[in-house]
């Protein structure tokens, strides 16, 4: 998850219902191949879900954060919170 | 001796850890911000109906019609504070406030409409011709609705649609009948689908 892109998708995710792979693809710019892999990364890590379906005859992959990637999200934010509030005491 | 030296060049080179830290955050945000659609709470759209309801009880009130357009200025001020006040609620997240771009794209799909309606209003006042002004704010408010229904949600283009429909039938229909288009369109379609997206909000 701390890898940049994936950090991203599961920060767009927190925000959105759901996200389409093209909706992702966008929002990141980045190739098919990358987007595949990183969401697969998250996927296994059971952050995300992914529903294939069919619009119009074309697949479409859409993306679900699961309550375990809201919770690891806001794990991480509430340590960079806390780096941040540790580095600016000093 | 080298010791000073070394220090020197480390510092030079060291990237501040809390720096990084702040351009994740920064980055997070931008990816929220970048992603989010604006949320609408049904809370809004619920008050505004009231308000909506309110100035439609009071503009038919013997004593108070010939007041009407006085009446539904007023109320448009108190529902668009309403409405901003409980907009702007819930669009927090974790202290990241959703601003700049959803909400910059909102205003800007929202206002054009609405600045037309204000000048509308103005031609139309200024040339006696009230009876027009009724449609004229239906009809403009449901344009700035559909608009407003891309960075939002697309029950705001079903709610501006109507909001339409209204309008042109506002424009056709004999004076009497104006406060009745008003109400039915300030009043109750801003309750009803402030209802329902409350209850959808409510069932997420």
């Amino acid at each position: 998850m701390y890898e940049r892109v994936r950090l991203g998708i599961m920060s767009a995710l927190a925000v959105r219902e759901q996200l389409t792979f093209n909706e992702l693809k966008e929002l990141f710019e980045v190739s098919d191949g990358n987007l595949s892999a990183h969401a697969r990364k998250l996927e296994e890590a059971r952050y995300l879900t992914c529903t294939k379906s069919f619009e119009d005859r074309r697949p479409q992959s859409v993306y679900r954060l699961t309550s375990l990637g809201r919770t690891a999200l806001n794990r991480y934010l509430d340590h960079v919170e806390a780096v941040i509030k540790a580095t600016r005491r000093r | 001796m080298s010791y000073p030296q070394k220090q020197s060049v480390q510092s030079a080179n060291t990237v501040r850890i809390d720096s990084q830290v702040a351009a994740t955050l920064r980055y997070i945000r931008g990816s929220m911000e970048a992603a989010s659609s604006i949320a609408v709470p049904g809370s809004a759209g619920s008050a505004m109906g009231i308000v909506g309801l309110l100035a439609a009880v009071l503009s038919s009130t013997a004593g108070l019609r010939e007041h009407w357009l006085g009446i539904w200025l007023l109320a448009a001020a108190v529902a668009a504070s309403l409405g901003i006040a409980l907009k702007a609620r819930p669009s927090s997240l974790r202290g990241l406030r959703l601003s700049g771009t959803p909400v910059r794209k909102f205003a800007l799909c929202l206002i054009p409409s609405m600045f037309a309606g204000a000048v509308m209003t103005a031609v139309h006042w200024s040339a006696g011709n009230l009876h027009a002004i009724p449609g004229t704010w239906l009809l403009l408010y449901g344009c700035a609705l559909v608009a407003a229904s891309v960075p939002t949600t697309g029950t705001l283009a079903v709610m501006g649609g109507l909001f339409i429909s209204l309008g042109l039938l506002a424009l056709v229909l004999p004076d009497n009948l104006q406060t009745l288009m008003l109400g039915t369109g300030f009043g109750g379609l801003h309750l009803l689908f402030g209802l329902l997206i409350g209850r959808a909000d409510h069932g997420r």
